[in-house]
């Protein structure tokens, strides 16, 4: 898969840095639909795995929503240049979320992230990530984009 | 009742149901964020909500009049052309 933004783009881009930063490659980025689609390459060498679980690792659903929270945040990067240009703080309002089957060690974690409304102080998007073409969580999350002072 | 009173009446029932504040207590005039406690998390579902089910385009540099419920009709008549 072509990567359109590279790790470098990605770690200049999001606040969030290694071990917390939840996305690899931002795969796709389409300014008419207001989406975006991003990787995760879910690796044992994930620092949640020491924890969760030791013998069968599983991948934490609140960091399968924070690698969706983090392609949000590109996602509004990408379409809302200027704001994110001025590196903003970015803070979760609300998240409904439903999760149909866990994330383990070798799944390739697509997020998908689509955008509801984005203005200068926030967003809402709707968020899918999927494993092999199956839907593993869906949310919906509002959040906050505010100016460092 | 009119067109509008059927608006004023489904915007009451979205605001309530967003904020959980119940519909009794969202009177045209109490403000949202002093009397309701309504923050701009919230008041950025509003806008969407209403935008969806209205399927109206509330400009960005309209969102910083909505602060009473009163004020989003103002605003949702100039919208619908009412």
């Amino acid at each position: 898969m072509e990567a359109v933004w590279d790790i470098q783009k990605i770690q200049d881009t999001l606040p969030q840095k290694y071990p917390f930063l939840f996305v690899d490659r931002v795969i796709a980025i389409n300014e008419e639909e207001k989406s975006i689609t991003c990787l995760k390459e879910v690796s044992i060498n994930d620092y949640f795995f020491q924890g969760h679980f030791p013998g069968n690792p599983v991948m934490p659903g609140v960091i399968i929503i924070e690698a969706l929270a983090q392609a949000s945040i590109l996602l509004y990067a990408a379409l809302r240049p200027v704001e994110a240009g001025k590196k903003p703080d970015y803070f979760l309002g609300k998240v409904d979320a439903k999760f149909f089957s866990p994330v383990r060690v070798g799944d390739q974690l697509m997020l998908e992230v689509k955008a509801e409304k984005l203005l200068s102080k926030g967003g809402i998007v709707t968020a899918e990530a999927k494993v092999d073409g199956e839907t593993v969580t869906s949310a919906r999350i509002v959040f906050g984009v505010k100016p460092r002072e | 009742m009119s067109d509008f009173d059927t608006i004023k009446k489904e915007v009451r029932a979205l605001v309530s149901d967003i904020t959980e504040v119940p519909e009794e207590e969202l009177t045209d005039e109490a403000t949202f964020t002093d009397d309701l406690g309504i923050d701009s998390m919230m008041a950025l579902e509003i806008v969407a909500s209403i935008e969806k089910k209205f399927k109206v385009v509330i400009p960005e540099e309209k969102i910083p009049t909505i602060t009473s419920l009163g004020n989003v009709f103002l605003l949702l008549e100039e919208l619908l052309g009412k």
